[in-house]
């Protein structure tokens, strides 16, 4: 690495747990302790997991509702511009500007935003798509993550104190910790 | 134990055997990681035939025009519109299974939904191949489809149902597509980290995006999976419902019905669970999944279709009703004259056996829990449904109010090829999704088994504590 003493990369302890509760209870535990920077990883939803990580309410309903209304609003003041305002089409004498016409088109666009958002949304809030995490340069991680282990991370600065995390983390239980320094890419 | 939660009305298990992570994460993307066999490349060999019929098909529309189908006056709307209703409607079942279904919080609906949308997707994509030909130059036709300041400085007329039917059909292809998305995330993870060879880790790690199962992830995800199922119920309702308005909001007899949403809606799943039970009963023992595709998961879907059946039935019914209540002579002779006698009452009467007959088999539990029959059954509720789309397009127009502007309908050539070779899309799509995406969602049935564990411990520990009293 040409500028590699510069480079000054996180670090992380990560510790396998055997079983979703053991590492609810864990996380639980250590963020009472008072470590900052916990996540998870299991290859699906634990329930519960939220309380252990001291997470507030999701973000993501806010984001949908606004999208959502602005479709309608969208959507609405689209119909009535081109077909009131702009170029009116006068058929039969029939009102120019019928409310009940405007519903299906004013609905679909707001669930049309909404789903957008609800997607987009959330990949906004995930950081998502991000390839790279120094959590994948764990091997075990790689292997076992999305299929049937549940993990700990706790990140820190580059020169945290990794020692004192994995002293606490084994008392916990975990069955495999191991330090990962991030590297270069 | 695994299936130790017994529910009192159906005691059968979710999940048969006794399963962990690792042996479901396995087993359902083993047919994912293995090559290609010979069964599947003869199917897709055969699809892909189709699919040239398809390219032939839309090549001869496209040189020679609209006026390759056999629309006509006074059948103005032939088989462009009969196959873009028939496939929208087989869309449907998708949806409900993976919106509706879910917000009912029904279990079952797990081990069937990535199939049943990806269907959807499909069936989609099948159907808005008509609407789009049967403008004859789409790329003329595009500025009546949709409001952007062309040249012709004039806007869409949003007042018409066809309209309302653009934007309901593109909405729903964009959802689902999300939806399904979405829902495959965590799933092509877990192919990433399972998939041995370098391109298949790098492909599908690739759509996994980065996914690595962060709790802080979760809780996010799973509020903006949950919003995309609530929205994508209203919106499937809608869209069968505005496709119905196509109809409706005209004064044609037999049309002009207040009845024809809710209907229309019935009907779609009708079809659409049809549809996932002629692939479903192969695709399960081929793709070895009859462990979380049980029995119970074909004879519950064997419901619904009985119960949409009867739901298609009474719609006839109350058409038929209200057509003789109405005191319309022109209603009356559409119903009991033109479609029950007139030049297209086989196709009638062929509908009447398929759907309203066919389903009532399913009262037998002996009947709609063999895999035989309940694939035959399939086979007449799709051929049947295609049969009541083409009674109500094309008796409607053929024969309205006045005898001398009466006409006839038959297909073309190429209308026939534009229809087999949607089958052939929808065949080489379905088996290109079989060989490289888990047919289950891997993710949610593995967190299904492990809330039905924790409901079988803490059951077992009740029991344990009731004892001691």
């Amino acid at each position: 690495m040409s500028h590699g003493d510069s480079f000054k990369g996180r670090r992380f302890v990560l510790a396998e747990f055997e079983t979703s509760d053991a590492l609810l209870e864990s996380t639980t535990t250590l963020r009472e302790k008072g470590f900052k920077k916990l996540d998870t990883h299991t290859p699906y939803p634990v329930h519960g997991i939220e309380e252990a990580l001291g997470l507030g309410r999701p973000f993501i309903p806010k984001i949908v509702l606004c999208f959502a209304v602005l479709g309608i609003i969208t959507a609405y003041s689209m119909i009535h511009y081109m077909n009131v305002i702009d170029w009116p089409i006068n058929v039969a004498n029939r009102p120019i500007h019928a409310p009940p016409a405007n519903i299906p088109i004013t609905f679909e666009l707001a669930v049309l935003f909404g789903g957008c958002s609800s997607f987009f949304g959330v990949m906004f809030l995930m950081r998502l798509p991000k390839l790279y995490h120094p959590v994948f340069q764990s091997d075990r991680f790689c292997e076992k993550a999305s299929v049937d282990g549940f993990f700990l991370s706790v990140e820190m600065p580059h020169d945290g104190d990794a020692v004192a995390v994995q002293a606490a983390i084994k008392d916990l239980g975990a069955s495999h910790i191991e330090v990962i320094d991030e590297v270069e890419r | 134990m695994l299936s130790g939660h017994k529910d009192t009305l159906d005691p059968r298990p979710f999940i048969e055997g006794e399963q962990t992570d690792k042996s479901l994460n396995d087993s359902l993307l083993h047919h994912v990681l293995r090559g290609a066999g010979k069964g599947w490349w003869t199917l897709f060999t055969i699809a892909l035939c189709l699919l040239s019929v398809l390219g032939v098909s839309l090549g001869w529309t496209l040189y020679k025009g609209i006026g390759a189908w056999g629309n006509n006056q006074p059948v103005s709307w032939g088989f462009g519109i009969i196959n873009f209703v028939w496939w929208i409607g087989i869309g449907h079942a998708g949806t409900l299974i993976s919106a509706i279904l879910l917000l009912f919080q029904q279990r079952w609906r797990t081990s069937i939904n990535r199939f049943a949308e990806a269907m959807t997707l499909f069936a989609v994509m099948c159907a808005l191949i008509f609407p789009v030909m049967h403008t004859g130059r789409p790329w003329y036709a595009i500025y009546f489809l949709m409001p952007y300041p062309s040249v012709n400085a004039i806007w869409p007329q949003f007042k018409s149902p066809l309209m309302w039917d653009v934007f309901a059909v593109s909405t729903y292809f964009t959802i689902s597509l999300l939806f399904w998305f979405l829902g495959l995330v965590p799933d092509l993870a877990s192919l990433r980290d399972s998939a041995k060879s370098k391109t298949k880790k790098f492909v599908y790690g690739l759509f996994a995006l980065g996914w690595r199962g962060s709790g802080r992830h979760w809780a996010e995800y799973k509020w903006a999976y949950l919003l995309l199922a609530g929205l994508s119920t209203p919106l499937v309702l809608s869209v069968h419902s505005i496709v119905s308005f196509d109809f409706a909001v005209s004064v044609m007899p037999g049309w002009h019905t207040t009845i024809f949403p809710p209907y229309f809606v019935a009907g779609a799943i009708f079809s659409g669970f049809a549809m996932v039970i002629t692939w479903l009963v192969p695709a399960r023992h081929y793709l070895g999944l009859k462990h979380v595709v049980t029995m119970r998961h074909l004879e519950n879907m064997n419901k619904v279709i009985l119960a949409t059946g009867m739901m298609v039935t009474y719609g006839y019914a109350m058409e038929h009703f209200i057509a003789w209540y109405s005191g319309s002579p022109y209603e009356f002779g559409m119903f009991f004259h033109t479609r029950q006698r007139g030049p297209a009452s086989g196709i009638y009467w062929l509908m009447v056996f398929c759907n309203c007959v066919a389903p009532q088999f399913y009262w037998f539990k002996s009947l709609r829990t063999n895999l035989k029959f309940m694939w035959i059954v399939s086979i007449f509720v799709n051929i049947g449904m295609w049969c009541e789309r083409f009674i109500i397009v094309v008796t409607s127009l053929h024969q309205d109010y006045l005898p001398s502007s009466w006409g006839d309908f038959s297909p073309t050539v190429t209308d026939v090829g534009l229809y087999i070779g949607t089958i052939g899309l929808f065949s080489t799509l379905f088996l290109l999704f079989m060989k490289f995406i888990p047919a289950v969602a891997l993710t949610e049935i593995k967190e299904l088994r492990h809330e039905l564990e924790h409901e079988a411990h803490a059951e077992q520990g009740g029991h344990a504590a009731g004892g001691a009293h």
